[in-house]
């Protein structure tokens, strides 16, 4: 579920729905709190958090297959 | 099914830089002008989050001698593109007047006051690219685009070019939010849609959104201009990327570190410290590296910026908000990756579908009316914005001095569209868009991927052939969003089965098209590679440039 909404912070504005290019929120209603319809087609741009006017109320949750590769610190042996 | 008819001069079929910077020429030259976007124009193309380079020839700091500029360029970042002299030469002519007017319109191509050149470039070697901070780039075109009257309609994704008899008379498309046709009757077309990104399975083959340049770039245009009738090139020349693992982001100029493996040794000879000034260029003339070392049991390969000075670390985040890496910076934030304590592991990407839409130096397609920008035509920002530019001023130019040709009501490709989508919207069973995606992705992968023979290749075509004519006949989708998704694959299906076609006539062995049964270049085959429908028929041929 990538883009996460936090309905305590969100005002309903679904600026949001309106610029995802992917639409993932498609069939989401201006007054009603965004709906994550198509969560696998999100591109992680971050466009939806960029426009959310309510700090907080919009973020990404990077998926598990999608998470980057880094070396460790410490080797793991 | 609704419809709604729309009149105009241009119309501008995808709303990223090449889209709006012809809308902003064209109605600049007071046609009437309207831009169609399937996502929303704030947010799509390559350069919806920003981008941080743009290739220019700076006459003050690069002097008289123009071909140096074009030399380097081929020898650098184009040096994959097939590409005649004559598009650089007439970018080089134009891109450093686009700059200045993007400068002005408020998109920032100065850092500190002061042209700033860095990336993709060679120690010792001509720089051919400055910085510039793109994040909001978008939004300063849209607003310039609507400032001389274009009209921009979002959710509208366009499936065929119209004609009557041969002129080029408008398009058809969908719309995605709600079941509408919408038929374009236009005096001249300019395609700025993109690559098609998502023929191969991406890196993540299991979650195929994930890719640098966003999930929307599906060959429409060159699915739409080869129906009608349009030239395409080199669709047989798969393109591959290189970049952080799993986490899809392009933009490898803009990380200032060195390519190391495990044991800290540099992967290339260009660095051996992070510069802010080069980067690492084994990111552009090894994109296999981070493959290679691992089939040979090197692997990983990592970029490691570790010893990046604080200076330079800020330096880099400063780019890397322009260019799209916000996501990925704020994931790290939150994870406690850090770029000064960890190497990132970076990845050969995998291919990508290649090619063009025939343009020349005006922009002007093979077909009389028709004009492509942008990726699906010559890539990069700056060829985009200067291809843009061009094609706009060329469509107005051409539209002025004619008539427009309304569409009769006979029109056989409406007809056929709109029986196609009410098919698709009237099935109760049958595969969805996914499903055929993935047998489309895995058809190109394992047949016309890294390695093609001719038999190999034969017996690929005959299953896609297969698999595309019972998508055909059985796709279906619950809503208008999955009818434009669907509409997208059967567009990747037509492109994969010219890709096909076109493996299979290129006999030779170049670049990222590998035939073991033609293992030589074959350096008379330097030229275009071109294919056409014709009355029905694919043919094929080879063009000088």
């Amino acid at each position: 579920m990538p883009p996460v909404v936090n309905k305590e912070k969100c005002i309903k504005c679904n600026k949001c729905a309106e610029i995802c290019s992917e639409d993932v929120f498609y069939g989401s209603q201006k007054g009603e709190f965004p709906t994550v319809t198509y969560p696998r087609e999100c591109v992680h741009f971050n466009g939806c958090v960029s426009v959310c006017p309510a700090p907080g109320a919009i973020s990404l949750r990077i998926p598990l297959p999608i998470q980057l590769v880094f070396k460790p610190e410490v080797d793991p042996l | 099914m609704q419809e709604e008819r729309i009149q105009t001069d241009v119309l501008c079929i995808g709303g990223g830089i090449a889209g709006l910077m012809a809308a902003i020429r064209a109605a600049e030259l007071g046609v009437k002008v309207v831009v169609v976007e399937k996502g929303n124009v704030l947010y799509s193309g390559c350069g919806r989050m920003g981008n941080d380079h743009f290739e220019t020839y700076i006459p003050k700091v690069h002097g008289k001698d123009k071909d140096a500029w074009i030399e380097e360029l081929l020898r650098t970042a184009k040096g994959e593109i097939l590409i005649g002299k004559n598009l650089l030469r007439a970018q080089f002519q134009k891109a450093y007047d686009i700059v200045k007017l993007w400068h002005k319109w408020g998109i920032p191509m100065k850092y500190k006051r002061k042209w700033e050149f860095a990336g993709h470039s060679f120690p010792g070697r001509p720089m051919t690219h400055i910085k510039y901070e793109g994040r909001f780039q978008k939004k300063v075109l849209i607003r310039q685009a609507k400032k001389r009257g274009a009209t921009i309609l979002n959710r509208v994704m366009v499936y065929d070019l119209l004609k009557e008899g041969k002129k080029l008379v408008g398009a058809v498309g969908i719309h995605t939010r709600e079941d509408k046709l919408l038929i374009f009757n236009a005096k001249a077309v300019l395609l700025g849609t993109g690559k098609c990104s998502r023929l191969y399975p991406s890196l993540t083959p299991g979650w195929m959104f994930n890719d640098g340049h966003g999930g929307t770039q599906t060959g429409d245009g060159r699915a739409m201009a080869y129906r009608a009738g349009a030239e395409l090139q080199n669709l047989e020349m798969p393109q591959r990327h290189i970049g952080p693992k799993y986490f899809a982001r392009f933009g490898q100029a803009t990380w200032i570190g060195v390519v190391r493996d495990w044991d800290g040794k540099p992967a290339g000879n260009f660095v051996t410290k992070p510069d802010r000034r080069y980067g690492d260029m084994i990111c552009e003339v090894n994109k296999l590296a981070p493959e290679t070392y691992t089939q040979q049991g090197k692997g990983p390969l990592y970029m490691d910026c570790t010893e990046i000075t604080p200076e330079d670390h800020d330096y880099m985040m400063h780019w890397m908000k322009n260019e799209g890496y916000p996501a990925m910076t704020q994931y790290m934030e939150q994870e406690g990756i850090d770029f000064r304590k960890h190497p990132i592991e970076f990845s050969t990407y995998p291919l990508r579908g290649g090619g063009l839409i025939v343009a020349n130096e005006n922009a002007e397609t093979s077909l009389q009316g028709l004009y492509a920008a942008g990726d699906e035509a010559f890539g990069d920002i700056s060829a985009a914005a200067t291809f843009g530019y061009v094609g706009g001023e060329n469509a107005a130019g051409y539209a002025e001095g004619i008539k427009l040709t309304q569409i009769k009501k006979s029109n056989l490709t409406i007809k056929k569209v709109k029986r196609l989508i009410d098919d698709i919207r009237g099935r109760e069973n049958g595969p969805e868009w996914e499903e055929t995606t993935i047998a489309l992705q895995q058809t190109m992968l394992d047949y016309v991927g890294k390695v093609r023979n001719e038999s190999l290749m034969k017996q690929g075509l005959a299953h896609l052939r297969f698999i595309r004519k019972k998508a055909e006949e059985t796709i279906m989708a619950k809503n208008s969003h999955e009818l434009g998704r669907s509409l997208e694959v059967l567009n990747m299906l037509e492109i994969g089965e010219l890709t096909f076609l076109m493996a299979l006539n290129r006999k030779e062995t170049r670049g990222l098209h590998v035939r073991p049964d033609y293992p030589y270049t074959n350096p008379t085959l330097n030229q275009a590679h071109i294919i056409q429908n014709v009355k029905g028929k694919n043919v094929l041929g080879w063009k000088t440039y």
